[in-house]
């Protein structure tokens, strides 16, 4: 046999090795169904984006009422964001020089990990189970509460307020709780209602996403966007139940925490790359100059050599930041008790702008059946499609 | 010649390299990682700073055996009958909070030999269905089912869970205190109160601060 043909044939071998792998079904639409199309890509996204798509799922899930699907992937996502202690492989990888930040499994920054607990919350206390509801609100908090700026540390305004509800709820005094969430709120909160039997939680606006910048996209950013909606309206008929402005701002929240340790990594990573690339940039001009004269053309080669080995070292180094992102995530989150009796309401949800008027395209009209032993919850988002019955 | 003799290294090679093709590139731990059983009371490899299997049998553990040690139950002419209340849940874990008195109770029945009696109370609603049929004569009874045989409980076992939970640049720690109780319900009184604190601390991968 002849070396080249063995060559070639030993190239093609190895290139299709792998081309036996069968190619799975077709995606789902994610437009026409984003949950069945995040179901799909929890499944074939590689493990360490799987919170990421559970987050996303539950949150499409929650917009089209299938609440069961949602309380799932949270409970998966969960479960995998409490418990990042200790040594992890994948985060080592991340931390190296030549590995980028997204090699890393996906948790989310804080303000992701806070709304995961939210809306977990959310559908403890629609299944009854306040206590877990406030378990969950208390641990939002918690994970923002390691924050560089410390003034920004802990301060959503809806988790300690709902903890201090949820404990109302449950017989107990929501009065320290109450305190904290209206020590930051700007205006005053709507006092504790014991009686109050439907519980809307509202959210509106597009939320933050990120991006990398720097010379090496070593830096983390998030773009933020002004949100058409400003507060919501709750309405049944032509009565006025209440007008929900925002508790929280969630791109407040993720521009305000300061940087990370991952930053100071990704800083000195991208020092790294840098001053391997000078210093092989001046390697390579050095020794090609040293190989013009006769006397030193041989030690100019091996500074040449040197210099490209650093170039290609510096090349391989990576220090992009993560900007994987919960990228469906709202801007603002509301929330609204209202006492009614129980039975069938029709009600209005309205999505005011700035010169508090509907933005008619986000309007709801849905029948909300209150129950008459327990508290009814129900989830209204300017992107939640149109359920009519709850 | 010299071809001849590299010609089985060659096939080799070739052998080598396809395989290798298929080999999972960028798949950590393709083969996945085999069953390993554990104690329930033994610490896994997958670990957080909340309520975990080890602390629940810790604490029922120590809770059953110690109910089991007060003089109103050791002492009693006749099995006290106990009904569970809901423990209440005050940390920033969700958890299963049945599952403790669950095992309280099985613990009491398997290990106490009769001396304590527990009612079935969130089983009413079949139990009275049951009653009313028997009563109107659609099943038939052993006995009289006009007679009220339902029994009133002797004490209420319930329980409480509170945590402290501190965060800073070298890490989480959470400390649990598992608090129990027995009242009489004819009293009121506790006669019976025992906790377990269970302290817990680590810190998450740079890459994740």
């Amino acid at each position: 046999m002849k070396p080249l043909p063995a060559l070639l044939l030993c190239a093609t071998l190895w290139a299709t090795g792998c081309a036996t792998t069968p190619p799975g079904p077709p995606l789902p639409d994610a437009q026409a169904d984003p949950v069945a199309h995040g179901l799909a890509m929890i499944e074939r996204a590689p493990r360490r984006d799987r919170v990421l798509w559970q987050y996303r799922t539950a949150l499409h899930a929650l917009r089209r009422g299938q609440y069961d699907t949602a309380a799932r992937l949270l409970d998966e996502a969960l479960v995998r964001i409490n418990n990042i202690f200790g040594p992890d492989r994948d985060a080592k990888k991340a931390r190296s020089l030549f590995h980028a930040e997204s090699k890393k499994s996906f948790i989310g920054e804080p303000y992701e990990r806070v709304m995961a607990n939210f809306y977990r919350g959310m559908l403890y206390w629609r299944a009854g189970e306040v206590d877990n509801a406030r378990a969950c609100f208390r641990n939002a908090q918690f994970m923002d509460s390691d924050a560089e700026e410390k003034t920004y540390a802990g301060d959503y305004i809806l988790m300690d307020y709902l903890d201090g509800y949820a404990t109302v709820k449950l017989g107990g005094d929501g009065a320290d709780a109450f305190q904290r969430a209206q020590s930051r709120a700007p205006a005053p909160l709507p006092a504790y209602n014991p009686r109050a039997n439907l519980l809307i939680f509202l959210e509106y606006g597009p939320g933050p996403q990120k991006y990398a910048t720097g010379e090496y996209q070593e830096q983390l950013r998030f773009r933020t966007f002004e949100s058409p909606v400003v507060m919501a309206v709750i309405k049944m008929g032509t009565q006025e139940l209440a007008r929900v402005g925002p508790y929280d701002d969630l791109n407040f929240q993720a521009t305000t925490r300061g940087g990370r340790v991952m930053d100071h990594v990704l800083k000195n990573k991208a020092v790294f790359k840098s001053a391997t690339d000078t210093a092989g940039n001046v390697a390579v001009i050095g020794g090609a100059a040293m190989t013009m004269n006769d006397n030193t053309q041989e030690a100019g080669l091996v500074v040449l050599g040197v210099g490209l080995v650093a170039k290609l070292i510096a090349a391989a180094a990576n220090p992009a930041a993560d900007v994987r992102c919960w990228d469906n995530l709202p801007q603002y989150l509301g929330f609204a008790a209202l006492e009614l009796p129980p039975g069938r309401h029709p009600l209005t949800i309205e999505f005011w702008n700035r010169d508090q008027a509907p933005v008619a395209t986000f309007t709801k009209q849905w029948n909300v059946t209150v129950a008459p032993d327990r508290d009814t919850v129900i989830f209204v988002s300017d992107q939640s499609v149109n359920l009519m019955d709850l | 010649m010299i071809m001849k003799r590299l010609k089985p290294w060659i096939f080799l090679g070739v052998l080598a390299l396809y395989a290798g093709g298929c080999t999972s590139a960028g798949v950590k731990n393709p083969s996945g990682t085999g069953v390993k059983v554990l104690r329930p009371d033994e610490a896994g490899f997958v670990a957080g700073t909340g309520i975990e299997s080890q602390d629940l049998v810790a604490v029922t553990d120590k809770i059953a055996r110690n109910i089991l040690e007060v003089p109103e139950i050791k002492n009693a002419q006749t099995p006290p009958r106990i009904v569970l209340e809901p423990v209440i849940n005050e940390t920033r874990f969700t958890i299963n909070k049945d599952m403790f008195l669950t095992r309280i109770q099985t613990e009491l029945i398997s290990k106490a030999g009769g001396k304590v009696r527990f009612l079935a109370r969130e089983r009413m609603a079949a139990l009275e269905r049951e009653r009313e049929m028997k009563r109107s004569g659609q099943v038939t009874s052993t006995t009289d089912p006009k007679l009220q045989e339902f029994k009133g409980a002797d004490y209420f076992l319930t329980g409480k869970l509170q945590s402290l939970t501190t965060r800073t640049s070298r890490g989480t720690s959470d400390y649990i205190l598992y608090t129990f109780e027995l009242i009489d319900a004819r009293t009121t009184e506790i006669v019976f109160k025992d906790s377990m604190e269970i302290k817990k601390q680590g810190q998450e991968d740079a890459a994740y601060r």
